[in-house]
């Protein structure tokens, strides 16, 4: 080899052994300066896609009434995630009065957002929305919407955020089995696209479950506020210490438009 | 040569810009054009090792910067195992691989066998998302690969080689710009294809 060769060899070695060694929060910094610098061309990319999709869509409304119902149905959604989880939460406070934990539920709030990008990334289950940080958006926040859990923030920027879906094999959650008094870690399956379910797995050796159990947070574990639905069991598998059921997702992630970001600090 | 080595890193950089504008292929399994690792694997074909490695570092960095995950910090006594994903850097080595493939077939694009390297893109594809699909097994700990999986390395593979003629016509306009010869056909200078 070379001598040029091998010094540039050396280097790059050097190169990558720096950049692997990394903390999360530099990371993090480079993310921002990258994401910062190709901002205009992912605003352009954006609109593009988001154009093209409405392009398919069966009715076509003039800008403005696209505009008022974009509006109309961001309030709609947030309306009815608020009370659904208001409703939860008065049922939860009759039967478990002595358990509930208030402080957990005087800050929910959610902020609505669009999504402009799907799949941005080969391997992961993600999208981006157009809300980030100016609107409050911070990293880990659930991301729900009308129909149930979506998933968490993963990356937010200033004026857009990474969403990691509940379909991805990273996104796990604590939840439990409407009806049993079963509870386990749900989270995508790697190498699912075309169709994805869930797994969920810790379940008890003898879960009695059923088809079409509805399947809620737990709101343990740090992330996940309690009593979110994400999706109904599909079939459960039996196995020698314990059992894993496949959980179909409430939220036909493949025909999203709008979500809602919950900015609440304590789930 | 200088202008031409500076050349294929500004092509790589608005590679980054253009990838923007790619959508994933729903329907196939989430196939896409990485234009990103064609125009690099195009680039390393043409230039030195050490201008390769040059774009390898940066396309991998930049790649990393792109698609790589955040750290979930969930309450551990709840999250008992929790997924571990690819490390921040991982790309740069992946890129370093796949250009060292690209230049041992250097010799033939310096006979003027442009469109062997235009098939190698494609397997250099197949093998980098293959390698990449295995680290994610590695740190996950096991080894699950499915239809759909197959399905995306070889749709992406294949719809990224399609595009590697026009990123080598592209380069080839580039050599002749700057003056920089790529390969000689019957002892005399080319710098595009015939």
């Amino acid at each position: 080899m070379k001598p040029l060769n091998l010094i540039a060899l050396l280097l790059f070695l050097a190169g990558a052994m720096w950049a692997l060694t990394r903390s999360q929060s530099v990371v993090r910094q480079i993310q921002v300066a990258y994401y910062t610098i190709i901002s205009p061309t992912l605003t352009v990319g954006s609109a593009l896609e988001t154009k093209a999709r409405n392009l398919l869509e069966e009715t076509r409304h003039s800008k403005a009434l696209e505009t008022e119902l974009s509006a109309i149905r961001s309030e709609i959604g947030r309306l009815r995630i608020i009370e659904s989880r208001f409703s939860a939460l008065e049922r939860e406070n009759k039967e478990l009065r002595h358990a509930l934990d208030f402080k957990k539920a005087t800050n929910f709030d959610v902020v609505a957002a669009q999504i402009i990008r799907r799949h941005p990334a080969t391997w992961w289950q993600t999208l981006e929305i157009d809300a980030g940080e100016d609107r409050g958006v911070g990293v880990q926040l659930s991301v729900l919407s009308n129909e149930g859990l979506v998933g968490m923030i993963d990356r937010p920027f200033k004026h857009r955020s990474s969403v990691l879906l509940i379909t991805d094999e990273k996104c796990q959650v604590s939840v439990r089995v409407e009806g049993s008094p079963e509870v386990g870690i749900l989270s995508g399956q790697r190498g699912h696209f075309d169709n994805p379910m869930l797994r969920l797995r810790f379940l008890s050796k003898d879960a009695s479950l059923k088809p079409g159990q509805r399947v809620f947070t737990t709101g343990r574990g740090g992330i996940f506020q309690p009593n979110i639905l994400v999706g109904t069991i599909d079939s459960v598998e039996k196995g020698p210490i314990d059992s894993e059921a496949v959980v179909k997702p409430a939220v036909n992630l493949s025909d999203l438009g709008t979500v809602f970001v919950v900015l609440s600090e304590n789930p | 040569m200088l202008r031409y080595n500076l050349s294929t890193v500004v092509i790589l950089l608005l590679a980054f810009l253009v990838q923007q504008f790619i959508p994933a292929f729903t329907g196939l399994s989430n196939a896409r054009f990485l234009i990103v690792h064609l125009v690099f694997l195009c680039c390393a074909v043409t230039v030195t090792p050490p201008t390769m490695l040059l774009l390898a570092l940066i396309g991998g960095t930049l790649w990393d910067a792109h698609s790589s995950l955040s750290q979930i910090t969930g309450d551990p006594e709840v999250y008992t195992h929790p997924v571990e994903s690819i490390r921040f850097g991982y790309s740069i080595l992946l890129f370093g691989a796949a250009g060292y493939l690209m230049q041992g077939i250097s010799p033939l694009v310096r006979e003027g066998k442009w469109y062997l390297s235009a098939l190698l893109t494609g397997i250099a594809i197949f093998l980098y998302l293959s390698a990449e699909f295995t680290i994610i097994s590695f740190v996950r700990g096991d080894f699950v690969i499915t239809r759909a999986v197959l399905r995306l390395l070889f749709y992406t593979s294949i719809l990224t080689m399609l595009l590697s003629p026009l990123v080598f016509s592209i380069l080839f306009q580039m050599a002749k710009f700057f003056d920089h010869t790529l390969y000689r056909t019957k002892g005399k200078a080319r710098y595009r294809s015939a």
